[in-house]
């Protein structure tokens, strides 16, 4: 009844299938990123060495015209180590996300759309989950057995299970007091279609912009993890590990932990930047609808 | 509590210009142009208004969503948000230009000589901090008074605006009053530095209408009493009507009419003004089925007017008025119409072309025979059986021992405020949540049973037509596919028959078939509600709960939606539970209603009866709030009742606490007894039905012989 | 309000008792077999079984978490095997040393977080808030770890400003002790840092377009007033919940940090007892740190519940 927004409306008359510009956020993320994943996907092809080539003779090289970045302290080249080591982070991060995507959003949409004891058993579950500092939960699921990278991969993932469980949980009760779910019920819609076609397409975009926050955890946790050294294992290149075992020779050669470092870091600025302005593209103001 | 008839406080002494000065204006706004910006383009949201508010008068701003009127109270308080920017114009107040000031200028005039009272109490007070703090801080700012000063001067302002116990209220925060206290609040807090205008912005729009009638009524008794000058800020006719000498009617930006109150809504001149007095539902002798409509929807400008901004919904319009803009004619000093046309239109009514409709049979003759029948029902929300004995809970009683039946083609209208259970009511006849107690039988079956058993046949039979016509469909979905799954789940195999379907189920409720594949935030509020209606009759429904239906929609559509309504009632034969807190609008469409205060119906019966004595208390309380838009002379004392919320799940009558009539302890410790008269006419009170037929009628122009009603 | 907080508490204790199984099972699984830890490399396997049957190990799972969990409650969190010392004080020293380095760099991200998130909130759109959004970005854009071999290699090695690593007790002076706080604090500040900033500035620009807000303003409040008075104090709500979970993630999950700056806290520990296989270490420090991470977030709901008049008047949270 108030006209006190007018700001939002469409003048004159409302355009059809309005086509929002694209936000610069979103832009300068793809930009940041492509490279990575192109390093991520072709990185053994393009390296200038062969990521674990050991050679004695030009140890802790400082960068130069031969190693752009330098060598590290058994000679291997840090350029080509960061490079081929791409894969690795990145995949650790985006598979963790993915396992805890698909694992906490069916329990999300049980929890939110049954309720009763099913969803608080699920919500207790994950409380208990949620009670374990994160990096503890992934030493303690990493601690059982040798490490390995892949079990680095389901730890992150258990980790962030319940926070995609309670994100959707959330956003399915919201959902569900909606007046259109009221109506696919009142036609006598069944709880599968309800759910998979009245919820779950409201659902993916905050999901979605979940979804490029939580690979930034994965891989910044999967990092640590591998600094400690219950991640990737040598001879792998990734690039906590690699950071790890810098560290002796920081004072000496800082450039081997300065290149992967920055690598990181562009990856996790793409990323939040992608999130960001995924987060302005699927805001539903921003499509003409208000 | 009762006032004697308090008409309009009276013209301040300038009506004759001949003999006296005119006094100089309090505020007077000339040719003030706002607009909102960004990317996408701008949104004219004013176009050279002007107006003026002389020192005591309250001027009504009317005009429906859209029209500006808030933006132009903002920017006269300098709180334009979102982009909003004047463009050009003088907001002179008191002789000086407001926007020649500083900010430091203008701040330190807000809320010391000009204070505002926005729409939404429960919003507008910080929930972070007491209420006697939020009132004392201007006091302290603009007065220089001690904290000590300020908060005795609290305690007077809190009397002054009718609270009891000023004391508490001061001490309490926000969320621990009801809304009517807050709006006080809000009130004392601008009373306080002795403002000369106040700028009231919708103020009782979000109250229930006895307490909207009591805040209106402390509004007009202090205007009065301080001589204040007022803006008020309204979409409301009838509360306009109460409060406020002169008006200003906005569309689209533009100042249409301008006038005293009186005249302008008896005799508009504006063909705008003249179909939105039209439209508007209200309680009278002939009962209509059908009310006159404006066609089209609200206009939006983004540069300065071309043509006249009314010309493309207006049945008068001629070439003239689709190719020039429209000066202001003055006539006077007060009156003014922006209408070439007016003198020629002067005495011409908003064409009526509805009206034949209102004699055209319904297939089903109301109350043949019950399709509804609710026995004894009770619904409690929020018990709780917890192992940890703090945490049980008795739970809150929404609906406490209701029963009622609809007849096939019968409009049963539910009337209550807030609180009062009646979409509880609702939700429960849909099978959208389980009685705690009684049952529902639907033609003949028993309808938690058959949903229980997990046969939807039933309740495809019965739908809904929601308030929130942008939040009852899915924002990722066509129209047509919105309406094509209930004929799917109908077993409706045919998509190119379903397809046929859905385009004549649109053309149905007025709509052009190509909509179904429009994406509902492309359609405008009155055409998504039609898609709603046009949903609900996908599954073939023999009954179909309106849940305020009409509620947020602006007068003009809100006039269409109804007659659609009634409309489909006469051909198809549908039952409607008919779900409001607006007794003009049930007046109107309602064959019966039912009164529910605090989950319990205190009266029932056919709307005729109901709107005449013998009244329930309550409903005689309801009855006498409804702002009219035309005083008859010889009005009915208006009742005001206490700020109070019913308790529902006592002893006693839930209405105890708040009535005028209280016997004495009965009232508290019994359940009242029912009186039936004529026509299945029940009123549940201790009262002697006698003595409740005393009462003077509240609309004496309702005859007792009239059958119609 | 009180019983909101009672149920917390039982609620708490159920939580606890569940995580302890858990804890314990997987611990149990854990590779090393404590009983040929404590034997030695050499001792034959008579030895080893004799052993076990001295501390029970021979019995179901069940009554070894008895056993243990019995122990807890009276405050005996057992012996470590490495150290050969009982746990409890060694735990208690890490923890209260974790604690120090918790609560400066908690005090210093509350100021440093809320500050900055209100200004750019003030000045959103402006240069202020972009520079401020830029500063946030950096902080969580690299690891912590970088960041504390970046400092390190800066203020230890090149500038000799500060110490790299290691603790002093307070007793040797304010000054040795504090010197060695400062890097580690800065890690922890920067890694937190951003949300906290991030987050205020987002519930900042909410509540500046309240409807209280705008009241506040139509009242004459000067803009000073209407942010810190009428603002803040409801911004603050989500900011403080927050704040109150990374206590509990500062406590618990500064292993990498504390092991960079050979910091002699809970983390490090941790680290050190995993790498040793001491069990009944591993099992006490998760347990005790789980049990800090907890109260810190009951803690941060009850603190919720308290600044917020609609649950301490009445109101019940649920």
């Amino acid at each position: 009844m108030t006209d006190a927004t007018p700001a939002r409306a469409p003048v004159q008359s409302v355009p059809r299938r309005h086509l929002p510009s694209l936000p610069v956020s979103l832009l300068v993320g793809i930009v940041l990123l492509a490279p990575l994943v192109v390093a991520a996907v072709a990185g053994s092809w393009i390296a200038p060495y062969p990521y674990d080539e050991m050679n004695i003779m030009s140890r802790l090289q400082p960068p130069g015209v031969e190693f752009w970045f330098g060598t590290d302290e058994f000679g291997r080249d840090v350029f080509s180590r960061t490079l081929v080591g791409t894969g690795s982070s990145l995949v650790m991060g985006v598979a963790a996300t993915a396992l805890s995507l698909l694992a906490g959003v069916p329990l999300g949409l049980i929890a939110g759309y049954k309720g009763g004891r099913t969803g608080e058993a699920i919500m207790r579950a994950m409380d208990v989950l949620m009670s374990f500092p994160p990096i503890l939960l992934g030493i303690l699921v990493l601690a059982v057995t040798p490490p390995a990278q892949w079990k680095a991969i389901v730890a992150i993932g258990i980790v962030y299970v319940p926070q995609v469980v309670r994100l959707t949980r959330a956003i399915t009760l919201e959902l569900m007091q909606e007046e259109f779910i009221t109506a696919a019920r009142l036609r006598g819609e069944s709880a599968a279609y309800i759910l998979f076609h009245e919820i779950l397409p409201n659902i993916w975009p905050p999901l979605v912009v979940e979804a490029s926050l939580r690979v930034v955890f994965a891989i910044l946790l999967g990092a640590s993890l591998s600094f400690i050294g219950m991640g990737a294992q040598p001879p792998s290149s990734d690039w906590g590990l690699m950071i790890s075992e810098a560290r002796p020779f920081v004072e000496q050669a800082p450039w081997i932990a300065l290149c992967p470092g920055f690598a990181l870091a562009t990856a996790v600025i793409g990323i939040n930047l992608l999130g960001d302005g995924l987060r302005a593209l699927l805001d539903p103001r921003n499509t003409g609808a208000h | 509590m009762m006032t004697a008839p308090q008409a309009r406080p009276a013209v301040p002494p300038a009506v004759s210009p001949a003999t006296a000065p005119e006094p100089a204006p309090l505020l007077d706004v000339r040719g003030l142009t706002i607009s909102y910006g960004n990317a996408r383009g701008t949104l004219r949201a004013a176009s050279d208004v002007s107006f003026a508010i002389r020192p005591g008068e309250v001027m009504g701003l009317v005009g429906e969503s859209g029209s500006g009127k808030s933006t132009i109270a903002m920017a006269i308080l300098d709180l334009l948000g979102g982009g909003g920017r004047v463009e050009s114009g003088e907001i002179l107040f008191d002789g000086v230009d407001l926007r020649r000031l500083s900010p430091s200028e203008r701040q330190a005039l807000r809320g010391d000589r000009i204070a505002a009272v926005f729409q939404d109490p429960f919003t507008s007070l910080n929930p972070a901090l007491t209420v006697g703090h939020q009132i004392a801080e201007p006091l302290i700012q603009h007065k220089g008074l001690s904290p000590r000063q300020a908060a005795a001067r609290v305690q007077d302002l809190l009397a002054e605006v009718g609270i009891r116990d000023p004391r508490r209220v001061a001490a309490a925060y926000p969320h621990e009053l009801s809304g009517g206290m807050q709006q006080r609040a809000l009130i004392a807090t601008a009373l306080g530095c002795e403002p000369k205008l106040l700028i009231l912005d919708e103020p009782t729009t979000a109250l229930d209408v006895t307490v909207e009638a009591r805040i209106i009524e402390l509004l007009a008794k202090l205007c009065d009493s301080h001589r204040l000058s007022a803006l008020f800020v309204s979409h409301n006719l009838g509360i306009v009507n109460r409060i406020c000498q002169t008006v200003t009617v906005l569309y689209g930006g533009v100042v249409v009419e301008t006038g005293a109150t009186g005249r302008v809504l008896s005799r508009p001149a504006h063909p705008y003004a003249k179909g939105l007095v039209a439209a508007l539902p209200r309680i009278t002798a002939e009962r209509r089925h059908r009310l006159p409509s404006i066609p089209g929807t609200v206009a939006k400008l983004s540069g300065p007017p071309a043509a006249c901004v009314f010309a493309p919904r207006c049945p008068f319009a001629e070439e003239t008025c689709r190719s020039q803009p429209q000066a202001m004619r003055m006539d006077g000093s007060t009156d003014g119409v922006r209408c070439w046309k007016a003198d020629a239109l002067a005495g011409t009514p908003w064409p009526d072309e509805d009206a034949a409709a209102d004699h055209r049979p319904r297939t089903t003759q109301p109350r043949s025979a019950p399709l509804v029948e609710v026995d004894h029902l009770r619904k409690i929300y929020g018990a709780s059986r917890s192992i940890l004995p703090w945490l049980r809970r008795a739970g809150t009683v929404a609906v406490e021992d209701v029963s009622f039946t609809v007849g096939r083609g019968e409009v049963v209208g539910v009337v209550g405020e807030s609180g009062s259970g009646k979409s509880t009511i609702g939700r429960v006849l849909l099978a959208l949540t389980e009685p705690s107690a009684g049952t529902v039988m639907f033609d003949g079956a028993d309808l938690t049973q058959q949903i229980a058993s997990g046969d939807q046949t039933l309740r495809r039979r019965a739908q809904l037509v929601f308030q929130n016509s942008a939040a009852s469909l899915n924002p990722r979905k066509t129209v047509g596919a919105a309406m094509d799954r209930p004929l799917v789940l109908a077993g409706r195999a045919d998509a190119e028959e379903r397809r046929r379907t859905v385009a004549s189920l649109l053309t149905r409720v007025g709509l052009p078939a190509a909509y179904a594949d429009r994406y509902p935030h492309e359609l405008s509020g009155g055409e998504r509600q039609r898609v709603n209606i046009a949903r609900a009759l996908a599954t073939d429904p023999d009954f179909v709960v309106c849940d305020e239906a009409v509620s947020a929609l602006d007068v003009s559509v809100q006039a269409n939606i109804l007659n659609l309504l009634a409309e489909l009632r006469d051909e198809m034969g549908l039952s409607y539970l008919f779900i409001t807190h607006d007794i003009a609008v049930v007046s109107h469409i309602a064959d019966r209603v039912l009164v529910v205060y605090g989950g319990t119906i205190c009266e029932e019966g056919p709307i005729g009866r109901v709107l005449r004595p013998p009244y329930h208390p309550y409903t005689e309380a309801l009855l006498s709030a409804v702002p009219r838009l035309a005083e008859d002379g010889h009005e009915a004392p208006r009742i005001l009742l206490e700020d109070a919320s019913p308790a529902p799940g006592g002893r006693g009558c839930v209405f105890a606490g708040r009535c005028p009539r209280k016997l004495g302890s009965v009232c508290d410790e019994q359940a009242p007894p029912v009186h039936e008269t004529a026509d299945g006419h029940r009123i549940a009170c201790h009262i002697p039905l006698a003595t409740l037929a005393e009462r003077a009628a509240v609309f004496p122009e309702l005859a007792d012989g009239d059958t119609r009603h | 309000m009180f019983a909101y907080t009672l149920t917390r508490l039982v609620y708490l204790a159920l939580v606890l008792a569940v995580m302890s199984v858990l804890i314990f099972l997987v611990t149990q699984a854990m590779p090393g077999d404590v009983a040929s830890m404590i034997a030695g490399q050499f001792a034959s396997k008579e030895v080893v079984d004799a052993i076990a049957v001295k501390l029970g190990l021979d019995q179901p799972l069940i009554v070894q978490y008895g056993h243990w969990a019995a122990g807890i409650l009276r405050g005996d969190l057992g012996r470590s095997l490495v150290l050969e010392q009982p746990i409890g004080p060694i735990l208690m020293e890490a923890l209260a040393r974790s604690l120090v380095l918790a609560v400066v760099a908690l005090f210093v991200v509350a100021v440093v977080g809320i500050g900055l998130g209100v200004l750019a909130a003030v000045r959103r759109g402006k240069l202020t808030d972009q520079l401020v959004s830029g500063v946030s970005y950096l902080g969580i854009a690299v690891p912590d770890f970088f960041w504390a071999i970046v400092l390190v290699l800066v203020f230890g090695s090149y500038m000799k400003l500060l110490p790299t690593g290691g603790y002093a007790p307070i007793a040797d002076g304010f000054l040795p002790w504090a010197s060695h706080l400062v890097l580690p604090v800065i890690t922890l500040v920067l890694m937190l840092l951003a949300r906290i900033a991030r987050l205020t500035r987002s519930s900042m620009i909410d509540v500046l377009q309240t409807n209280y807000v705008k009241f506040a303003r139509a009242k004459g409040m000067p803009e000073s007033v209407v942010i810190l008075r009428h603002a803040l104090k409801n911004a603050l709500l989500p900011t403080i919940t927050v704040l109150a979970i990374d206590f509990g993630l500062i406590l618990g999950g500064v292993v990498v940090i504390e092991t960079i700056f050979s910091y002699p806290g809970m983390g490090r520990l941790l680290l050190f007892a995993i790498q040793r296989h001491d069990l009944p270490l591993i099992q006490a420090t998760i347990l005790i740190v789980s049990a800090a991470y907890c109260l810190a977030n009951l803690t941060a709901d009850l603190l919720y519940a308290f600044v917020n008049p609609k649950i301490r008047h009445g109101m019940r949270a649920s």
